[in-house]
């Protein structure tokens, strides 16, 4: 009789098993939202400082994970400066002194324009599901969304984060809470997105808000004021010489 | 009878001797006052960094170049099998660098952390409070710069976030267990010291370090091909070629203040000849030479920088004992980041220095003497008898 029951238990249990689906298949349509030829944006990176805030606006082209290109159009101690990405190479353009400077080694530790966000996070484009690997821990609302919650480990070396821990939005496939691990497993930096549209067939949050939970302050703040996808942008626009134009 | 009637003369000179011989020897008590500093400066900031940082010598990594940031992330190198043993005796200090961000107070702030074993005795480093426990944050050691820099002090907590060496990111919580005091800036401004096994497990490291210290010379042999090693005339370059800069800087000053001596005494001489010309007549009609009288006057000329040396060491001597006893301090606790000067200075004299000094001012004031009284040789004995002025 036992037997019988622990048999129905199971059998009834199963299409709730059934539900969960494949946190590869997750991370999978996780990048394809976030997969793009090319890109081009207009944002604004809005640092909160201790004492005051200050916001830095610029435009942003994008190709592939290897090739971006951002110029500061605002404010105007910062017009003018322009960023180039090029593999795992980084170029800045500072027109107070008209020099590019490249940026490596442990100047990539450094704060992009006093804000939360690093050099480094800057180098960090390549797909979710070529660099972790997941396991499924459950499911939980984030602002009033459903959502996955998915444990990220590093499948390989060479990393900044090795493990992370992200929410998704079961309806749209949008990542809308990132907490980044250390090797030890202390919390690095918290990422939240927000105002999720749908831009040319792909759901895209216009709002980030990104943590070093080891630093105080409230973060920065990260608004996509326009953005539009899979355009033509000139071979050029990705090159040095770009920097001094 | 010469050495007799010059200083005769200076006697006779009365103030205007005085005068002179006073100028000489403020000269003197400068120079042997700043010869002795920088020489003092030197032998302090040398004998500290070789207690604090250098020893007997030091093998660095080939992987780093202190003058090159992008270098330090991976600046380690393996230790040899041959130099393993030594580092167990304590003969060998290995030293790892790491760059890193560190989180006092929620501020971040950009630092070099470096493993040194706890338990190591080369190096004046108070480290034996590194030693980490079992669980609770990793001791830290600072110095009072960096703890005036971060506001830490000792039993604060803070995080380190540092790359292991596969390049991703590790953050631990380090407490400060002591402040130390380092007569070395560098080993204080932006260093973060914690015990090597500590960092390297931080870092996923093993047997790696950045640099050896070496406790005796004889080390200096050992075979570490991955390491270059570093020899003191290397190790100290520059500070010899910075106090070198800074004492050629300072000479100039100097050589104003030896020209207008020597201007004194050339001076001196010049109204001699011109007052004494019936003195010299005198003299030559008793028999002198022009020779003997040139040497009589240079010799008077020459015996100021004498009685000039006596009176500078007479006279300067509680000066040099007072800098020798109590030390200079910089005014106001002006802090140059500058190994040697974080406490007073206590001045040792060269000998040999002063002495080389003493005898080319010797040297410099018999010819600014000789200079005028060369005149005399042309001075015909009737018209220096007369008074007469075609000298």
């Amino acid at each position: 009789m036992n037997k019988i029951l622990l048999a129905i238990l199971i059998l009834a249990a199963l299409p709730l098993w059934a539900a969960d689906p494949d946190p590869a298949s997750i991370l999978k349509a996780v990048d394809a939202n976030l997969t793009f030829s090319s890109s081009y944006s207009v944002t604004r990176m809005v640092i909160n400082g201790r004492r005051s805030s200050r916001t830095v606006e610029s435009v942003n082209y994008a190709q592939g994970e290897d090739k971006f290109f951002t110029e500061y159009t605002a404010p105007p101690r910062d017009k003018g400066t322009k960023m180039l990405k090029l593999g795992d190479k980084l170029w800045i353009y500072d027109p107070g002194t008209d020099r590019s400077v490249q940026i490596s080694g442990n100047m990539l530790k450094q704060s992009v324009m006093g804000s939360d966000l690093s050099y480094e996070d800057f180098m960090e484009a390549s797909k979710l599901q070529d660099d972790y690997s997941a396991s499924l821990e459950g499911s939980a609302s984030y602002d009033g969304r459903d959502c996955w919650v998915l444990l990220l480990t590093a499948k390989k070396t060479g990393l900044a984060y090795s493990s992370a821990r992200i929410q998704v939005d079961k309806a749209r496939n949008v990542i809308l809470h990132e907490q980044l691990f250390a090797k030890s497993g202390k919390l690095l930096k918290t990422i939240r997105f927000g105002n999720v549209k749908k831009v040319g067939g792909r759901w895209y949050p216009h709002f980030v808000n990104f943590k070093d939970e080891l630093k105080s302050g409230k973060g920065t703040e990260y608004y996509v004021d326009e953005i539009r996808f899979d355009l033509s942008i000139p071979a050029a626009t990705f090159t040095k010489a770009m920097l001094k134009k | 009878m010469i050495f007799k009637l010059a200083l005769r003369n200076i006697i006779g000179n009365g103030w205007r001797s005085l005068i002179n011989i006073g100028i000489i020897a403020a000269v003197l008590i400068s120079l042997i006052w700043m010869e002795a500093m920088w020489y003092s400066w030197l032998v302090l900031a040398k004998t500290q960094q070789k207690q604090w940082e250098f020893a007997s010598g030091m093998l660095r990594s080939k992987n780093y170049d202190p003058y090159d940031t992008f270098s330090w992330e991976k600046s380690y190198a393996p230790i040899p099998a041959e130099v393993l043993p030594h580092v167990e005796s304590g003969d060998i200090v290995p030293i790892l660098y790491a760059p890193s961000v560190i989180y006092p107070g929620g501020r971040q702030l950009s630092a070099m952390v470096k493993g040194i074993p706890a338990g190591q005795k080369v190096l004046e480093l108070p480290s034996s409070g590194l030693a980490p426990s079992e669980d609770g944050p990793i001791p830290a050691l600072i110095g009072k710069n960096m703890a005036r820099t971060t506001k830490l002090g000792i039993g604060d907590v803070f995080t380190l976030r540092v790359k292991d060496s596969a390049g991703a990111f590790n953050a631990v919580d380090l407490q400060i267990t002591d402040v130390m005091d380092s007569p070395v800036p560098s080993l204080d401004i932006g260093t973060v010291w914690v015990d090597l096994s500590a960092l390297r497990e931080a870092r996923l490291l093993t047997d790696v370090a950045t640099v050896l210290v070496l406790k005796e010379k004889s080390l200096q042999s050992v075979s570490a091909p991955q390491y270059e090693l570093i020899t003191e005339k290397e190790f100290f370059a520059d500070l010899n070629e910075m106090v070198m800069t800074k004492a050629v800087g300072q000479s100039v000053l100097f050589l104003l203040m030896i020209f207008l001596a020597m201007l004194a005494i050339f001076d001196t001489q010049a109204l001699a000849i011109f007052k004494r010309r019936k003195e010299i007549g005198m003299l030559s009609a008793l028999g002198m030479t022009k020779g003997q009288i040139t040497r009589m006057f240079t010799l008077e000329g020459a015996l100021y920088m004498v009685f000039a040396a006596i009176a500078s060491l007479v006279l300067g001597f509680p000066l040099f004992w007072y800098f020798a006893t109590k030390g200079f301090a910089l005014p106001g606790g002006v802090d140059f980041g500058v190994v040697g000067f974080d406490r007073p200075l206590k001045f040792v004299y060269p000998l040999p220095l002063i002495l080389l000094t003493l005898v080319l001012m010797f040297i410099l004031t018999a010819f600014v003497s000789w200079l005028p009284v060369r005149k005399i040789a042309a001075l015909k004995t009737v018209d220096a008898l007369k008074g007469g002025t075609n000298a």
